[in-house]
């Protein structure tokens, strides 16, 4: 019965990143700077009540950055300053350093690529067959959702040799999420400590980049860096499936070549209030 | 008496003198106190070379003149008793007495340690149990072999009871006494029969009886004896508590050695009057395939580690005992292969089980020494604990479970493939019966697994415990302590020599064989046992073009491919293999429980006591224990809640909350023989009793009365034969 | 929302204590306990739920107190809520039968004590202080937890088992504590919705619902008819993604592979649905106080065709899971939540409605659109992971038909206004909202135009407790199907 039923409505698995997904394409990610010329000057005042996590900094008048790492896609700026601000399209949003997400980012293509090609080399061993260890470090349940998706027929990582495990002994990658609550610090060190080398640790999800908005709290250390090192960096409250999976593919060097070394920028043709997700 | 017949007199003097020895010396002088046992040992081999001898031909015979042949009563003046080994005894005397002088090493310096006799008799027992073993063994007249039947019940009573002051031991000293009395008594009712028919008390003349209603009923009287001794249901109750209130590794003695009496007769009886009738046999086999499971069933789920043994051997007994029924089947239907390879089963389990089962209670001994405890909850890491006792039992229990390249796996697999011959029997319901106790070996052979897996696993293995009672400022003193009481150099010895020969047996079973075709020729002729060995390294059963073994080729296959597999990973790893980075185990980052936050031994069996609960009538309960009660005063004022910050105590949550466990579990076995066959008769036997204790009147007229009735009865049965 | 919640200050806890009791028995019930720190002294407040809507009880605890006598044993429900007013506050329930830390385990004495200005920097939970609790004879404790297998949240479970039955169940819920009520202190009341959202990720409408609707009661405005259509439709969507996860996981559990990738399937759909309406796939910045942001992206026939082709997938599906007896045997009789335990507690949400309580927040205190196109309510009386399966599927069904309702409406009232101004000025509501796990409670204190003292109860905290009472019978390897069944989200627990 259950047999036939599955095979009711054919292939639904998407052939990403082989061939380009329309759903892919068209991923939400986190705030991104359209033209910094428009900005002209903002006051603190200003700032913060574009961002409520302040995410967006202004060193001098007609300079405008937005860390991406803090950035919980709550729209506020786009919807105040939409010739200044805009989404940024496409799943590539994570990055292998931590101050690439802070865009426009002024890091040199060639440092960035020295990071990820670091990485690759780690990773060498692991590169078509991977085991994913997740740990939850106090989110709030919908990164868990998006990387449980992962599982599903429409994303399918097991077409790409990338398999969840239950031991950390088994495990390649570390995906963390959650804003780093203390009580889980000494657990999350205890896996990562666990797994054995070669290993990665992706922070999955503004709120383990950064804190997100529930930092700063007594109970959060502002995102998951201080208790175990991270490589890969995924900002988005929560990262979409695609968006998970582009960062798994950059921290195994599997991206195609183009755009793989840093964040997506915004493109322009997406105004903020019209986009589809 | 020949040459060899000395040797053998000679083992018997020195297990008297060793006695001797143990009664006068008694347990005053630790150091003397081995030296019983070291005699023991000298004994052991002296009738083991004779036995070696006799099963290679010689002739080993001991014969007395003198007072004991002027009374005896005999159709033929010139027969006169003594002791006398042919092959089959020979067999058996080897068997035993090597498997007793390693354990007669370990008793030495068992005796010596700490956990030692504290009184003197234990070495006498002892003594008595191996002489009394050696004479049944060379028995060739009824009488001696009663008189040394009924020494060995009285030896086993001794051994079982010796430590009386300890609890439940009286009781099951005189449960032993009390099935040692049973078997007694219907090994001398058979005799009786057949003496009455053949006219003569020697072993020989019996196997003229012509075949009739009397032969029959003697074979079944007889097998029945040795039966008991070897523990078949429905006699199997006395065996785990027996052999676990014997004292220390006096335990191999009576389940490792003394137990092969009962084979050796049942051999014997074979070999002298045949086969019993089809339907004795098909009720054995059923009997046998009902002792493994419910004595495997029983190991399973044991919380002693002594008794995890014990129900071993009734597991055992029934293995052993399904082969030997295959070989009655053979022989009543003249299938000279198929009692070839059901007695080659049962003798290869024998072997197997000897060796194991002494190295398991010798290492049990040493294990119960270092651990004080028996309960298999406490006895964690006993590898770290007492590194002899707990390699011991670790081969003891792969062994037993029949893993290779052990002994006991081959002796498992000629078992299975002799009842897997079923289909050459022509009758359908001894097919049937054979097919079902096939199937009963297997599951033993598999819950066998399961028990054995938890003793190495659990209590070889594991994490050691701390012990409570060594206080901090004892450790510097008793930190040499463990590491003596494990086994002394006697004991090393003997777990050696043991574990040995679990172990090297099976590389050489080609040779095995051969003695055991040499030992079985009473029984069989040579060749037809021989036909078991298909080329000289590979076994097949008997029946050629059926299936192959080769244990040798194990023994060399597998440590090589261990080998090949280490040498690869070591090189595949870059060399760094043995570059490891230590972390702690895996508890998925808890932060920490106090108790047992693992499988236990007893919660490891808890699926058993499940599955099982037809056989078991297991029965579980889970209980409220009492929580810590609510303090709170229960004043009237409305304030009264309410305690100002400054007179409030700490709210010290260790104040609020002690550590009570709230929740507890207990599950509990019925033995079901004991309960559904003993237990009902109980009643009815003790009024019985009752009423026969009015006979006891303590009146002279009453029991002179008794005397002329017994008188007149006698004469009017004399006379009415005649 | 309206003013149907009621505000009352009683003369002392003892008294407080006794009116509860009145209400309890008069039928009402316990749906939350929570404690702020004030001037005057550590106010306790308790809020009870009825037919007609919540109120609110208040009693003050002197300043200088160390303690007080405690509810939970005149009333059982109140049993986690004193731990936590303990961890947060440091006072001591007297009489509590087992006061151990809960979500926050710490010897500090510098506690969080929400309503208090200011807050710690730091508070390092030291696992050092929890109980040792030793099993009895025959048990061993299995610590699962809180890293456990699977893509799942932190929580650790310590089972008591004598090797395969599970006589007892402890939990550990402290480590994902990330202090979310001292969080809202301070922030403005248009960026504490944002807040709201992220407390428990899975149910983030029903949370910002809950929340908007306490803001907008203060400030006595009045949402849109559109805006209350598009919330519902939020909600419902919402309410679909959290129960095709339940069954997604109760099939990954029983095996069943092609109905887990089949549901898993289904529930992608309906999040890419969310995310085209709204441009998030879990609804988020859709609920504002006020109204809602934007207004669906998608117009209503696609819409309709949407919920359509959905309906009539997942309701296939859905008919052959249950006609499926190898999974439906693995979920009869297991984890049974006895009905009399189930309405003593006030068991919420599907948990409640599988044990025979029938309540839920849409139709007994109707909030958003709820009032004029009305919700079935389904209730089962056995209590078993089938029936609160059963009744998730009935939920499924009412759903469908409660968005085709939401579109139809939105249709006919055309183009509107979606917001409305709402300015809160001082004073204090409370706002609920039915999410898939059950009733959000919200109590919201604004101070100066900002947030004074924020109270998010999940039904997840007052839900899980329950999972002490469920194991009768049970072996180990029906854990995952009952905490499946639970269908709770961490997040709202540990708080």
């Amino acid at each position: 019965m259950w047999a036939l039923r599955g095979l009711r409505n054919g292939v639904l698995t998407t052939r990403w990143p082989d061939r380009p997904d329309d759903y892919a394409a068209a991923t939400r990610g986190p705030a991104a700077v359209l033209s910094e010329a428009e900005a002209g000057a903002i006051s603190a005042a200003g700032l913060t009540s574009l961002c409520p996590v302040a995410a967006i900094s202004q060193d001098q008048p007609g300079s405008v950055r937005v860390d991406q790492g803090r950035c919980i896609q709550c729209g506020r700026c786009i919807a105040a300053r939409p010739d200044v601000f805009g989404w940024a399209a496409g799943p590539q949003s994570a990055s292998g350093s931590r101050a690439a997400l802070v865009v426009p980012a002024d890091e040199t293509p060639a440092s960035l690529t020295a990071v990820s090609g670091q990485l690759r080399e780690r990773t060498r061993a692991l590169r078509r067959s991977v085991h994913l260890r997740h740990v939850d470090a106090g989110s709030d349940g919908s990164e868990e959702w998006e990387i449980m998706a992962l599982l599903n027929p429409v994303y399918d990582i097991h077409r790409l040799g990338m398999f969840f495990t239950a031991s950390p002994r088994h495990a390649d990658i570390l995906l963390v999420t959650g804003s780093g609550a203390r009580g889980m610090a000494a657990p999350l060190r205890e896996t990562y400590e666990a797994m054995p080398h070669p290993k990665l640790v992706i922070a999955v999800g503004t709120d383990a980049v950064s804190g997100g908005i529930v930092s700063p709290s007594y109970a959060t250390s502002g995102g998951v860096g201080s208790v175990v090192p991270v490589d890969i960096w995924l900002p988005g409250s929560p990262p979409s499936p695609f968006a998970i999976l582009s960062a798994l593919l950059l921290a195994l060097g599997r991206l195609p070549a183009a755009g793989s070394a840093g964040p997506a920028a915004a493109s322009a043709g997406h105004a903020a209030t019209g986009d589809r997700q | 008496m020949t040459a060899f017949g000395a040797v053998l007199a000679a083992g018997l003097i020195l297990l008297i003198l060793a006695a001797a020895t143990d009664l006068l010396l008694g347990a005053r002088w630790p150091r003397w106190r081995s030296l019983p046992y070291l005699a023991g040992a000298v004994a052991c081999a002296c009738v083991l070379s004779a036995g070696a001898a006799a099963a290679a031909g010689r002739s080993v015979a001991l014969r007395s003149g003198g007072l004991l042949g002027s009374v005896w009563i005999s159709r033929n003046p010139s027969t006169v008793p003594g002791l006398a080994a042919d092959r089959l005894s020979g067999l058996f005397l080897v068997i035993s007495f090597a498997a007793a002088l390693a354990v007669s090493l370990a008793l030495a310096s068992w005796a010596a340690g700490r956990t030692g006799p504290g009184r003197r008799g234990l070495g006498a027992s002892y003594a008595l149990a191996l002489g009394a073993v050696a004479v049944i063994m060379t028995a060739t007249d009824a009488f001696t072999l009663m008189f040394a039947w009924e020494s060995l019940t009285l030896a086993f009573w001794l051994l079982s009871g010796f430590d009386r002051r300890k609890p439940g031991r009286p009781a099951a000293a005189l449960v032993t006494l009390a099935f040692g009395q049973i078997s007694g008594a219907a090994l001398l009712a058979g005799l009786l029969l057949l003496v009455t028919r053949s006219g003569s008390l020697t072993l020989a003349g019996m196997a003229h009886v012509p075949a009739g209603p009397l032969r029959a009923t003697a074979c079944v009287l007889l097998l029945a004896g040795f039966a008991v001794k070897v523990g078949l249901v429905p006699f199997q109750v006395w065996l785990p508590r027996g052999y676990a209130a014997a004292p220390g590794p006096t335990r191999a003695i009576m389940a490792g050695v003394a137990v092969n009496v009962g084979f050796y007769g049942m051999w014997r009886t074979l070999a002298l009057l045949g086969p019993p009738p089809s339907a004795v046999i098909a009720i054995l086999l059923l009997l046998a395939s009902l002792t493994a499971v419910l004595g495997i069933a029983h190991a399973a789920v044991q919380a002693s580690l002594q008794r995890v043994i014990a129900y071993s051997s009734v597991e055992n007994t029934g293995l052993i005992l399904a082969g030997f029924g295959v070989a009655l089947v053979g022989s009543s239907i003249g299938n000279r292969g198929l009692t070839a390879v059901g007695l080659l089963a049962a003798t290869l389990q024998v072997i197997a089980h000897t060796a194991a089962k002494s190295l398991l209670f010798v290492s049990s001994a040493g294990i119960e020494a270092a651990a004080d405890t028996d309960d298999l909850d406490d006895l964690r890491g006993s590898l770290r604990l007492a590194p002899w006792s707990g390699t011991g039992l670790a081969i003891g229990s792969i062994t037993l479970a029949g893993l290779p390249p052990t002994a006991g796996f081959v002796s498992e697999w000629f078992l299975l493939e002799a009842l897997m011959q079923q289909f050459r029997v022509p009758g359908l319901a001894d097919r049937l019966v054979l097919a079902i106790t096939g199937a009963a070996v297997a599951l033993t052979a598999g819950f066998a697994g399961v028990t054995f897996v938890r003793l190495v696993g659990l209590v070889v293995l594991g994490k050691p415990r701390t012990r409570p009672n060594t206080a901090p400022s004892d450790t510097a003193a008793s930190d040499t302590t463990p590491a003596d009481a494990d086994a002394g150099p006697g004991g090393r010895t003997g777990i050696v020599l043991l574990a040995a020969g679990c172990l090297a047996v099976a590389a050489v079973t080609p040779l095995e064989i051969r003695v055991i075709a040499a030992g079985l020729s009473p029984v069989l002729p040579g060749p037809a046992v021989t036909a078991a060995l298909r080329s000289p390294w590979v076994l097949q059963p008997v029946f050629a073009g059926f299936s192959i073994l080769s244990p040798s080729w194990l023994w060399v296959v597998m440590p090589s491919l261990f080998a090949v597999v280490a040498v690869l990973a070591w090189l595949g790893s870059g060399r760094n293999l043995l570059r490891v980075r230590r972390v702690p185990a895996w508890k998925s980052a808890t932060a920490g429980v106090s108790g047992r936050d693992s499988y236990t031994a007893f919660g490891f069996a808890n699926p058993t006591r499940r599955v099982l609960a037809a056989v078991l009538h297991t029965r579980a309960e889970v209980t409220r224990l009492d929580a810590q009660g609510a303090g709170t005063d229960e004043a009237t004022s409305p304030d009264s809640g309410y305690r100002d910050i400054a007179e409030a105590e700490p709210a010290g949550l260790d104040g609020t909350l002690a550590p009570v466990a709230h929740v507890g579990y207990s599950s509990d076995v019925v033995e079901v023989v004991e309960e559904y066959v003993y237990l009902p008769f109980r009643r009815p036997f003790l009024v019985l009793v009752r009423a026969a204790q009015r006979l006891q009147s303590g009146r002279l007229d009453a029991y002179l009365a008794y005397m002329l009735i017994a008188l007149i009865a006698v004469l009017a049965v004399v006379t009415a034969m005649h | 929302m309206s003013s149907r919640a009621e505000h009352d200050v009683a003369a002392g806890i003892p008294a407080l204590w006794d009116r509860l009791d009145g209400e309890v028995a008069a039928g009402r019930r316990l749906a939350d306990l929570f404690g702020t720190a004030t001037s005057g002294g550590l106010l306790l407040s308790a809020q009870l739920a009825g037919p007609g809507g919540i109120s609110t009880l208040d009693a003050l605890v002197p300043p200088g107190r160390a303690s007080y006598p405690a509810l939970t044993p005149r009333i059982g429900a109140a049993f986690w809520y004193e731990r936590e007013i303990h961890d947060l506050f440091g006072i001591v329930p007297e009489g509590h039968p087992r006061l151990e830390p809960l979500i926050l385990p710490t010897s500090a004495f510098r506690r969080p004590e929400p309503g208090t200005a200011g807050a710690p920097v730091a508070i390092e939970p030291d696992p050092g202080i929890l109980p040792r609790h030793t099993t009895g004879p025959g048990l061993f404790t299995i610590p699962h937890g809180p890293v456990r297998s699977g893509v799942v949240e932190s929580l650790e479970y310590l089972v008591e088992t004598p090797g395969e039955d599970i006589p007892h169940v402890n939990m550990r819920i402290f480590y994902k504590h990330r202090g979310i009520e001292k969080r809202f202190e301070g922030m403005a009341p248009g960026d504490g919705v944002l807040l709201a959202e992220r407390t428990e990720g899975i149910a983030s409408v029903a949370h910002a619902l809950a929340y908007c609707q306490a803001i907008e009661t203060i400030a006595g405005a009045e949402v849109p008819w559109a805006a209350a259509l598009i919330r519902v439709l939020h909600a419902e969507l919402e309410r679909l993604a959290c129960h095709l996860d339940v069954i997604v996981r109760l099939a990954d559990g029983a095996g069943l592979a092609v109905a887990t990738a089949r549901f898993g399937w289904h529930k992608e759909l309906v999040l890419r649905l969310t995310g085209q309406l709204s441009g998030s796939r879990f609804g988020r910045g859709v609920v504002v106080p006020g109204g809602v942001s934007s207004a669906p992206r998608t117009d209503p026939a696609d819409m309709l065709a949407a919920i359509g082709s959905l309906e009539r997938q997942i309701t296939a599906d859905v008919r052959l899971l249950m006609g499926t007896a190898s999974f439906l045997d693995r979920l009869r009789r297991t984890g049974p939540l006895l009905p009399e335990r189930a309405s003593e507690h006030g068991a919420l949400g599907p948990i409640g409605r599988a044990s025979g309580v029938r309540d839920d927040a849409r139709q007994a205190r109707p909030y958003a659109a709820y009032g004029s196109l009305g919700t079935a309510v389904t209730s089962r009386p056995e209590g078993d992971a089938l029936a609160r399966l059963e009744v998730r599927t009935d939920e499924i069904a009412d759903s469908f038909h409660l968005l085709r309702q939401a579109v139809d409406e939105l249709t006919e009232t055309g183009a509107g206004p979606i917001r409305t101004a709402c300015e809160p000025a001082d004073g204090r509501a409370v706002g609920w909202a039915e999410a898939p796990q059950g009733e959000v409670l919200y109590d919201v204190r604004i101070e100066n135009a900002l947030i004074r003292r924020c109270r998010s109860r999940s039904a997840s905290f007052h839900n899980l407790v329950l999972m002490h009472e469920v194991f009768a019978g049970d072996i180990l390897t029906d854990f995952p199907f009952i905490e499946a069944s639970f269908g709770l989200s961490v997040g709202g627990v540990a708080g």
